[in-house]
């Protein structure tokens, strides 16, 4: 392996998590959205977005990026192969990020909500100001899960022609027949993403705790 | 519409999912290829090449290098409209061409005949043999009858599958019969199996494994052919017959210059110079 390989390798890490991160960015709050959807039981919505969460879950990341970047121009629609990406990317995580909110939201005791209210505190104000500090506390580990989860099937994107981590070290193993140490070394740098993500999510926690400390 | 939970609406819903799925799929297939005057119009020509299949294409030092991609480059001078390169794997690669998505399947493509049925391919670029590769001096294979029952590493939706009925005749002769197939996604994989005693041959053309010779001459050795004549090409939508007109063309006018033999001989070692214009594939 030569230098400008190591570069490479960088390079597409720098891509499995500008594409995962954009993902994350669209499919936390988007999730969130769905699920409150479903918990307050919008009737049609909630249908919809019951529909839209089984058919992704059952649906393999390689197969919707395919169908995605071919299928879209069939109706009419051009998406480039990073569009494509994050496209695949997010419908995925959405669904499962709203499955993650939705137990949170389900969960949460209904006295306390019940007591806000009797306080006279709009529902939109509960929610805020009671609900979603608490939501995100407990949803955070499983959120986090969910975004390693997402980081670690991203190669599935690279059938539309994007160079992440696996891609680049699959290209140099084809030019070098030796597949094993690129894979080795993008071993590591997934191992180091997933360790910054992990990193954040004690610190969000740990902040969060001092809040309640404080409050 | 029905109650939640109950079996029968588990099983609608199923039958729901699975129809939309249907649906979606079946749009796949009714992409329209653009044909050359479309091309002309809009004023540039997308072709898909790999980045994996030494020596045809492959990336070195972050850049796409190999025999199709200095064909490439010839292309774009040649052409009278941009021409513009996507690089994408061979997993989604004829996919892409079948859907309109890519106008030209840049790559070295067997010929073969289910292939046939949905592409249309310009005149041979190579010749594409297959041979079995092996373990630099595996003692237990020497000949052709010495492959009954060995484990085989190829690749999988690969034109080299659909060969294997040739190998199993040959075999066939002396009693003996293909042993466990073993599939990759690509080759590097299949090789370093190899490598590994996870397999004990690999087919490939004779091209791919001059290459993995060439590289790693103490961990493998060319065996002895394993199929018939068997090209390589370069693939269009089937009907799409102007474009392909355009780049047999091209072709022939790299053959005549000698370009074509110079690069042949620059990436696979040889010249095949007595490649057919036209392949109308048996298997």
């Amino acid at each position: 392996m030569t230098s400008a390989d190591l570069i490479s390798l960088l390079q597409g890490a720098g891509v499995t998590v500008a594409l995962s991160l954009a993902a994350i960015v669209i499919g936390v709050p988007l999730g969130l959205g769905f699920a409150i959807l479903v918990w307050r039981r919008i009737p049609l919505l909630q249908l919809i977005v019951k529909t839209y969460v089984s058919l992704i879950r059952a649906t393999p990341l390689v197969t919707l990026g395919l169908l995605i970047y071919f299928a879209l121009p069939a109706v009419g629609l051009q998406t480039g192969p990073v569009t494509a990406a994050i496209l695949t990317l997010a419908i995925n995580t959405t669904a499962f990020n709203c499955e993650i909110w939705r137990a949170g939201l389900t969960d949460f005791p209904k006295d306390q909500i019940e007591s806000a209210q009797a306080f006279g505190m709009s529902w939109s104000h509960t929610f805020r100001r009671i609900m979603l500090p608490q939501v995100v506390r407990t949803c955070l580990p499983a959120l986090v899960n969910e975004m390693t989860l997402l980081l670690k099937g991203s190669p599935a994107i690279a059938v539309v022609g994007i160079v992440d981590v696996t891609r680049a070290a699959v290209r140099i193993g084809a030019n070098t027949y030796e597949p094993l140490p690129p894979f080795l070394l993008a071993t590591a740098l997934y191992a180091a993403i997933v360790f910054v993500f992990v990193r954040a999510q004690r610190w969000l926690e740990r902040s969060s705790k001092l809040d309640e400390v404080r409050a | 519409m029905c109650k939640a939970r109950s079996f029968a609406c588990a099983t609608w819903r199923l039958m729901l999912l699975a129809a939309i799925t249907a649906l979606a799929l079946s749009c796949i297939g009714t992409g329209q290829a653009a044909s050359l005057d479309d091309i002309k119009k809009r004023g540039y020509l997308l072709v898909a090449t790999e980045d994996d299949y030494k020596p045809f294409e492959f990336v070195q030092d972050g850049k796409p290098t190999g025999f199709d991609n200095e064909m490439l480059e010839l292309l774009k001078k040649h052409a009278p409209f941009e021409v513009r390169q996507d690089i994408i794997p061979w997993t989604s690669l004829l996919a892409g061409v079948s859907t309109g998505k890519y106008d030209v399947a840049l790559t070295a493509a067997l010929i073969t005949k289910e292939r046939a049925k949905s592409f249309d391919f310009t005149m041979p670029i190579a010749d594409a043999t297959h041979y079995f590769v092996k373990r630099k001096g595996d003692q237990s294979i020497t000949e052709i009858k010495d492959l009954n029952g060995k484990i085989l590493g190829i690749q999988a939706g690969s034109g080299l599958l659909q060969r294997l009925p040739e190998l199993e005749a040959m075999l066939a002769q002396t009693g003996g019969k293909v042993g466990k197939v073993v599939e990759y996604t690509s080759y590097p994989e299949a090789y370093q199996d190899l490598a590994l005693k996870r397999t004990d041959f690999v087919i490939n053309t004779i091209i791919n494994l001059q290459a993995l010779v060439k590289e790693k001459p103490t961990v493998f050795e060319v065996g002895l052919p394993v199929s018939g004549k068997s090209y390589p090409a370069w693939a269009v939508a089937k009907g799409n017959a102007e474009l392909l007109a355009f780049l047999n063309g091209f072709l022939a006018e790299q053959k005549k210059n000698g370009t074509f033999a110079q690069l042949q001989k620059k990436w696979f070692g040889q010249e095949f110079t007595d490649l057919p214009a036209k392949w109308e594939p048996e298997f």
